[in-house]
C-alpha cells in the first residue's frame, strides 16, 4: 500500500507534466512554431545558465511567499485567494513605513518596512479568515473582493496623498533612497527577498510538522469539530494562520517595493498573488513542495521574454503554457488511487529483479 | 459634455444612467452565467478568463469576417467550450473548483492575449445600436438612450432564466441537483449532465458578455479591457441571492456605481475615483458580513454550495 | 398497472471485495402484504433492499416482480418498486409541492403549476395524511419529512414500497402513526410493503410476515402470528455469546460533579433544541439519558463539550463554570465523546497515532520545551494504546478513516479512557454499529470508570444499554428532561410514554 502511494507520488506528476508538454507542443505546432525549440528555449531561459538561474530565483521568491499565503490558512481549513490584495497593501504599507524612516539608518528603515508589510498583509488575510470563522462569510469570496479593494486603495493613494509630483505619466510614491533599499546577495543579482522566501518555506514546514502549534493548526484544518471537542481555541488558530499567511504575501509586497521598484505604484500588482494560489494548490498546501514548485514556475515565468526574442511569440505564450500545465496537474488529482493497472504492469518486473538479486 | 453643462446636475444623472446601462452589460452576462452555474452546485471562478477570451474572439471574428453578429456567435461558442473544459475537469474526483477556476483565468487570458496580439486593427465592425431616444433633442439624453442590442438580449436572458428555473422541468431538475445532488440522483436525475450543461451555457453567456467589450463603443481590443469584471461574477450572484432577476438589478447597480466615477470626474470631483470604483466590492463585502452568520446560511443558496466549509 | 405486486427474490448472493454480504437469500412477499425484514447491524438488510431496487446487481440469483425479472433501477421504477431511505431524499430548499412534482417521471418540459397543484390537491384529498404544499422542506420536522417521502411514493403510484428503518428519526408516536398508515394502505390493497427494521415491536404490531437475516444469510421466514419477540430475537442473534455483564461494584453516588443549569441551546436551523434544561451528575454514577434521537441530545452533548454555543444557562463542573476550553477540560477532567466518532471526534486524514494523541500532544512527554513535538513519544503512546485496547489497524501510521467503525470507536476510547482517564465522561451512543464483543468492551470501560469514582453521562437510544449499565435514567423529550427514575424503579412502559412526549 505504501509502495503504491510512493509509485503514485511519482507517476501522477509525471503523467500530468507529460500531458501538459504534449498539449503545449500541439499548441506550438498549431501556431507554426517548433515545439522542441520553444520548450528548449523555456528550459534555457529558466535553467540554462547561471544568469538564467538568477532570473528564475528572482521570480521564485515572491511565488514562495505568495504560495504560503494560501497554504498556511488552508492547512487550518480556510481557503483564501486574497494573496494579490495582501501583496499590494503590504507593499503600500512598506513604502509608507520606509518613506517615514528614511532619516534613520538603512537597517532600521528596512526593519520598519518588513514589519509594516507583514503586519498589514497579515491583517488583510486575517480579516477574511476571521469573517469566515465568526460570521460565516465564505473566505474565497471575501478575499477575492479584498483583492479589488486593496488594488483600489493602492491606486487611490499613489495618485493622491502619497503621490510624488515628479511621477508624471506613471503615478507612484516618492522613491526610497538607494541606500535604504533591499540589497543583493553578494556576487549575484538576487536580492534578499529570496532568503525571505526560502526561510519562510522552511520555517513553515518546521512549524507545521515539528511543533505543537502546527499540530493544532492541522487538527483545526482537518476537522473543526474534533478540534473544538478537545478544547482547541479554533478562532485563535484560524486567525493566526490567516495572519501568518497574509504576512507572507505582505512581505512579498514589501520585497517588490524595497528591492525591485524602490517605490510603490500600480506596477507592484504584477499577478504574483494569483499565481501563488495555484502554487499552493499544486503543492497540496505543503511548504516544502512550495519551495520546489515556485522554483519551476519562476523559471517558466522568466522565460516569457525570451520566447519573443527567439521565436517571435508573444509573452502570453508562457501564460498558455502555465494554463495548460495547471489544468493538467489539477485534472491529474483524479488519478489518485486509480493507477492500479500500471502498478500491476510494473510489479512483476520489479519482483523478478529483486529475486534475481537474491 | 456640453449637454451636461446645459442640463446641470440632471445632465450628470443622465450620464450616470446611460453609463449604468452600458456598463452593466458585461455584469449582466457574467452574473447570469455564474448564477446558472451555481444553481447546479458548482462555482466558476474563471469567468474573467472566459470574458477576455470572448472579447478577443468576438473582435477577431468580427474583424476577419466583417460581421459583428458572427463575432458574437463565435464568442458564445468559445465561451461554451471553456465552460465545457472547466466542467469536465471539476467533475473529476478530487479536483478543487477554486483552483480550477483560477487556472482557467490564466489559461483564458493567456490564449486571449496570445491571439489578440495579431489584432491591431483599431476597430472591428461594431454591433448596431438600438436608438430608443429618436426625436429627443437633448444630446445627452439621446446618447444615454442609444442602447446596445446586447442589453435587450441580456434582459431577455434574465427573464428566460427565471422562467426556466420556476416553470420548466429542466429548471426544477437543475435546482434539485444544486440543492441535494444525492437526492436528485436517487430520483434518476442525471446530476453530472445537468452540472456540465449549466456550466457550459453559463460560460457561453460570459463569452457573449465579453463580446460587448469589443463590439461596442469604444470597440477596441486591449489586454486591460475587462478590468476585472469577470472576477465580480461570483460576488454579484451572492449579492443577488441566486436569482436571475436580482442579478439583472445588481448588474445595473454595479454598472451605475462604475459609471459614477467618470461622471464625477467630468463634473470636476475626482478625488476618490478609485475608491469609488471599488465601492461595489466594498458594498458586497459589507452586505455579506451583515447577511451571513455562523448558524444561519444565506437565503436562496444552493444546498451543495452552502455545505462546504 | 395499479395495485400491489408480488415480489420474489430467489437465492440472492452479493460479494463486496472480500466480504460476502449476501448468500443464498430467499424472500417472497405475496401481493398486498406487509413484510418485515429484521436482523442485526450488518446482517445484509440494506444490501438486500438495494438488490431488490436494482441499485446493486446481485452476483447470483434474481429478483422478480409479478414473475417478471427486474435488474436495473429503471426497470424497478417502471415495475412500480419504490423506496423510502433512512436518510431523506428531498431537496431541502424546494417546497413540498416542488419535491412531489420533481419525483414524477412523466413530467412535461414546461410546467403548468396551476394544473400540477390541482393534481396534487386532488391526490392529497385521498392521501392518508395532510401536509402544506407550499412549505419549504428544510422547515419541516423530521416526522413531516418522512411523511413527504411516503407521499412521494404514493404520488408515484408505487406498487411495492420498501422502507429502510423509516422510524429511526421519528418519535414513537410519529412512528406509530406512519406505521398505521402503511398498514391501512396494505389492507386497502393499495400496495405491498417491505419494512426493514430492528424494532421488533413494530414488526409484531404492523407486519403480516417476517424474514430474519443473520450475517448475510437467510435464517427464517414466518407469519407474525406464529412467532414471538423472544423467538425472533434469538433467531437474529443466533448462537452468539450473551453480553457479558460488567462487574458493577455497589457504591453510593457522591456529591454533584457536573451541574447543568437552565441550559438552552439552539439547533442547526436556529430553533431551540435544548430548552431550559437542568441536570446534575454525581460522582461515581452512570446517568443515562434516554430518548428518541432528535430531541436535543446531540445539541446537549455538543454544548457540554464546547462544540456548540450556549444560548442561555450554564454548565458547571466542581462548582465552577465550564466552557470546554483546553484548560477547562484538563483541569476538570471532562471528556466528551459524541456519536459518529469518525466525523465528530477524530481528524479522519490524520494517523491513528496522531488521533490518539489529540488530547495530550501539547503536554510532556510529547511536547518538549513547550512547543516542540516529539513524534517518537506520540508513536510510543499509540503503540501502547493499540495493544491495550486491541485496536485492529494495519499500522499506527494508517489514516484513521481507513479503520472500521468499531476500531475507530476503540481508538477514541483508548484516547479518552487510556493513559489519563477523565473524572467525567460525556458519551453519546457509544455502541452504534458495534458488534457484541465491542459493545461489551465499551460497557466494561464505562463501568470501570464509574467503579473508580468517575462519572458518566451516557446518552443512548438503546434502552437495553441504559438498563444494563446506568444507575439513574432520565428521559429527554423535546429538549427537556421529561422523566427521571433509578434503575431499580424503572418502568419501561412509563419511560416509553415519556419518550414519545405523551406526558
Amino acid at each position: 500500500m505504501t509502495s503504491e502511494q510512493n509509485f503514485e507520488g511519482v507517476a501522477i506528476p509525471v503523467i500530468a507534466i507529460g500531458t501538459a508538454l504534449l498539449l503545449f507542443s500541439l499548441f506550438c505546432a498549431g501556431v507554426g512554431a517548433s515545439p522542441g525549440g520553444v520548450l528548449a528555449s523555456i528550459y534555457t531561459a529558466g535553467f540554462g545558465s547561471w544568469y538564467a538561474w538568477q532570473n528564475s530565483l528572482l521570480r521564485a521568491a515572491p511565488l514562495m511567499l505568495c504560495g504560503l499565503a494560501t497554504a498556511l490558512p488552508a492547512q487550518a481549513g480556510v481557503i483564501t485567494v486574497g494573496n494579490e490584495g495582501a501583496f499590494v497593501v503590504g507593499g503600500l504599507a512598506a513604502a509608507a513605513a520606509g518613506l517615514a524612516t528614511t532619516s534613520g539608518p538603512p537597517l532600521l528603515c528596512l526593519a520598519a518596512m518588513f514589519l509594516a508589510g507583514a503586519v498589514v498583509g497579515g491583517a488583510w488575510i486575517m480579516l477574511a479568515a476571521g469573517l469566515q470563522y465568526y460570521r460565516g462569510v465564505n473566505a474565497v469570496i471575501s478575499s477575492l473582493l479584498l483583492n479589488y479593494i486593496g488594488i483600489a486603495l493602492l491606486l487611490q493613494l499613489v495618485e493622491g496623498p502619497m503621490r510624488d509630483p515628479d511621477s508624471l505619466n506613471f503615478p507612484a510614491t516618492f522613491p526610497l533612497p538607494l541606500s535604504h533599499q533591499l540589497g543583493r546577495i553578494p556576487g549575484t543579482r538576487i536580492h534578499y527577498g529570496l532568503v525571505f522566501g526560502v526561510v519562510a518555506c522552511l520555517l513553515g514546514w518546521f512549524l507545521l510538522e515539528r511543533t505543537v502549534w502546527g499540530m493544532k493548526l492541522k487538527i483545526a484544518g482537518g476537522n473543526a469539530r474534533a478540534a473544538k471537542l478537545v478544547g482547541l481555541p479554533l478562532g485563535r488558530i484560524v486567525l493566526t494562520a490567516g495572519f501568518l499567511g497574509g504576512a507572507c504575501a505582505g512581505l512579498a509586497g514589501m520585497v517588490e517595493v524595497a528591492a525591485i521598484h524602490g517605490r510603490a505604484s500600480q506596477a507592484i500588482s504584477a499577478g504574483y498573488g494569483y499565481v501563488g494560489i495555484l502554487v499552493a494548490f499544486l503543492s497540496r498546501q505543503s511548504p516544502l513542495r512550495i519551495l520546489v514548485v515556485s522554483l519551476i514556475l519562476g523559471a517558466v515565468l522568466a522565460s516569457g521574454g525570451s520566447l519573443q526574442r527567439t521565436h517571435d511569440l508573444p509573452d502570453a505564450t508562457i501564460n498558455v503554457f502555465e494554463g495548460l500545465a495547471f489544468l493538467s496537474i489539477l485534472a491529474s488529482e483524479a488519478l489518485a488511487g486509480r493507477l492500479g493497472f500500471l502498478t500491476a504492469l510494473f510489479k512483476p518486473v520489479s519482483t523478478e529483479v529483486a529475486d534475481a538479486k537474491l | 459634455m456640453q449637454s451636461s453643462d446645459s442640463l446641470g446636475n440632471l445632465g450628470i444623472l443622465v450620464a450616470i444612467a446611460g453609463g449604468a446601462l452600458r456598463g452593466s452589460i458585461p455584469y449582466i452576462y457574467v452574473s447570469l452565467g455564474e448564477c446558472l452555474t451555481e444553481k447546479s452546485g458548482r462555482i466558476n471562478l474563471g469567468m474573467e478568463g472566459i470574458l477576455l477570451m470572448g472579447a478577443m474572439t468576438a473582435f477577431a471574428v468580427s474583424d476577419q469576417s466583417g460581421s459583428p453578429w458572427l463575432g458574437l456567435l463565435a464568442a458564445a461558442f468559445v465561451g461554451g467550450l471553456f465552460g465545457l473544459l472547466l466542467a469536465g475537469i471539476t467533475e473529476l474526483p478530487g479536483v478543487n473548483d477554486v483552483a480550477a477556476g483560477i487556472a482557467m483565468i490564466i489559461f483564458g487570458s493567456g490564449l486571449a492575449f496570445f491571439f489578440g496580439k495579431q489584432f491591431v486593427a483599431p476597430m472591428a465592425p461594431q454591433l448596431p445600436v438600438i436608438d430608443f431616444g429618436q426625436g429627443i433633442a437633448n444630446a445627452g439624453v439621446h446618447a444615454a438612450l442609444r442602447i446596445s442590442p446586447l442589453f435587450v438580449l441580456g434582459i431577455a436572458v434574465a427573464f428566460l432564466m427565471h422562467f426556466a428555473f420556476e416553470r420548466t422541468r429542466w429548471g426544477l431538475h437543475l435546482r434539485a441537483v444544486g440543492d441535494a445532488p444525492d437526492a436528485a440522483r436517487s430520483m434518476g436525475i442525471a446530476v453530472r449532465r445537468h452540472r456540465v450543461v449549466a456550466t457550459t451555457i453559463g460560460a457561453a453567456l460570459a463569452g457573449i458578455g465579453g463580446s460587448h467589450l469589443t463590439l461596442y463603443f469604444p470597440g477596441i481590443w486591449s489586454e486591460g479591457i475587462s478590468g476585472g469584471q469577470g472576477l465580480m461574477a461570483v460576488a454579484l450572484v451572492i449579492f443577488a441571492r441566486w436569482s436571475p432577476l436580482r442579478c439583472l438589478a445588481a448588474s445595473l447597480l454595479f454598472g451605475g456605481a462604475q459609471a459614477l466615477g467618470p461622471s464625477l470626474q467630468s463634473a470636476g470631483i475626482s478625488g476618490f475615483y478609485h475608491v469609488f470604483n471599488a465601492s461595489p466590492y466594498l458594498l458586497t463585502l459589507v452586505l455579506m458580513v451583515l447577511s451571513c452568520s455562523r448558524t444561519r446560511r444565506l437565503d436562496g443558496i444552493p444546498g451543495s454550495l452552502a455545505r462546504r466549509g | 398497472m395499479h395495485g400491489p405486486a408480488r415480489v420474489e427474490a430467489i437465492c440472492i448472493g452479493k460479494t463486496f471485495g472480500p466480504v460476502r454480504a449476501l448468500e443464498g437469500v430467499n424472500l417472497t412477499v405475496p401481493s398486498g402484504t406487509f413484510h418485515a425484514i429484521v436482523g442485526e447491524n450488518g446482517a445484509g438488510k440494506s444490501t438486500l433492499a438495494k438488490c431488490l431496487l436494482g441499485f446493486y446487481r446481485p452476483d447470483e440469483g434474481e429478483v422478480r416482480l409479478d414473475g417478471v425479472p427486474v435488474s436495473t433501477p429503471a426497470e424497478a421504477r417502471r415495475a412500480g418498486l419504490g423506496m423510502v431511505f433512512q436518510h431523506f431524499t428531498l431537496a431541502p430548499s424546494l417546497t413540498v409541492a416542488e419535491n412531489l412534482v420533481l419525483a414524477r417521471t412523466d413530467l412535461p418540459a414546461i410546467l403548468n403549476w396551476k394544473k400540477e397543484k390541482e393534481r396534487l390537491r386532488t391526490f392529497l384529498e385521498h392521501a392518508p395524511f395532510q401536509i402544506n404544499l407550499e412549505d419549504r422542506v428544510e422547515h419541516l420536522a423530521a416526522g413531516q419529512k418522512q411523511k413527504v417521502e411516503i407521499l412521494k411514493q404514493l404520488y408515484l403510484e408505487t406498487r411495492v414500497l420498501i422502507l429502510d428503518e423509516p422510524t429511526s428519526v421519528l418519535t414513537p408516536a410519529e412512528a406509530d402513526e406512519v406505521m398505521t398508515v402503511l398498514n391501512a394502505l396494505v389492507r386497502k390493497e393499495a400496495l405491498s410493503v417491505i419494512l426493514i427494521t430492528h424494532k421488533l415491536r413494530e414488526v409484531m404490531a404492523f407486519a403480516d410476515d417476517v424474514t430474519v437475516l443473520r450475517r448475510g444469510r437467510w435464517v427464517a421466514s414466518c407469519s407474525v402470528g406464529s412467532t414471538s419477540i423472544p423467538e425472533i430475537s434469538s433467531l437474529m442473534v443466533g448462537n452468539a455469546p450473551l453480553r457479558e455483564q460488567s462487574a458493577r461494584t455497589d457504591m453510593t453516588a457522591g456529591g454533584a460533579v457536573l451541574e447543568i443549569q437552565n441550559l438552552s441551546v439552539l439547533g442547526d436551523h436556529g430553533l431551540p433544541a435544548v430548552k431550559d434544561l437542568s441536570l446534575t451528575l454525581k460522582a461515581g454514577e452512570i446517568l443515562g439519558i434516554a430518548g428518541v434521537s432528535g430531541n436535543g441530545q446531540r445539541e446537549l452533548v455538543q454544548a457540554i463539550g464546547g462544540q456548540r454555543d450556549i444560548a442561555s444557562g450554564e454548565v458547571r463542573v466542581a462548582g465552577k463554570p465550564f466552557h470546554g476550553t483546553r484548560a477547562d477540560i484538563r483541569e476538570c477532567g471532562v471528556f466528551t465523546l459524541p456519536e459518529e466518532p469518525l466525523q465528530n471526534a477524530t481528524v479522519p486524514g490524520m494517523s491513528v497515532a496522531q488521533n490518539i494523541a489529540l488530547r495530550t500532544f501539547d503536554q510532556a512527554p510529547t511536547a518538549k520545551l513547550g512547543f516542540l513535538l516529539d513524534r517518537g513519544a506520540i508513536r510510543r503512546a499509540a503503540t501502547a494504546a493499540v495493544e491495550r485496547f486491541s485496536i485492529r489497524t494495519p499500522s499506527i501510521d494508517t489514516p484513521i478513516r481507513n479503520l472500521s467503525g468499531g476500531n475507530v470507536q476503540r481508538a477514541v476510547l483508548a484516547r479518552d479512557l487510556g493513559a489519563r482517564p477523565p473524572k467525567i465522561m460525556v458519551v453519546a451512543n457509544p455502541c452504534f454499529g458495534l458488534d457484541f464483543a465491542a459493545t461489551g468492551f465499551v460497557h466494561n470501560q464505562l463501568v470501570e470508570l464509574r467503579n473508580g469514582g468517575g462519572s458518566v453521562l451516557l446518552v443512548s437510544e438503546d434502552l437495553d444499554e441504559l438498563m444494563k449499565i446506568a444507575d439513574r435514567i432520565v428521559v429527554m423529550s423535546d429538549g427537556r428532561i421529561a422523566h427521571e427514575s433509578t434503575r431499580a424503579e424503572l418502568d419501561l412502559a412509563v419511560v416509553g410514554r415519556y419518550m414519545g412526549g405523551h406526558e
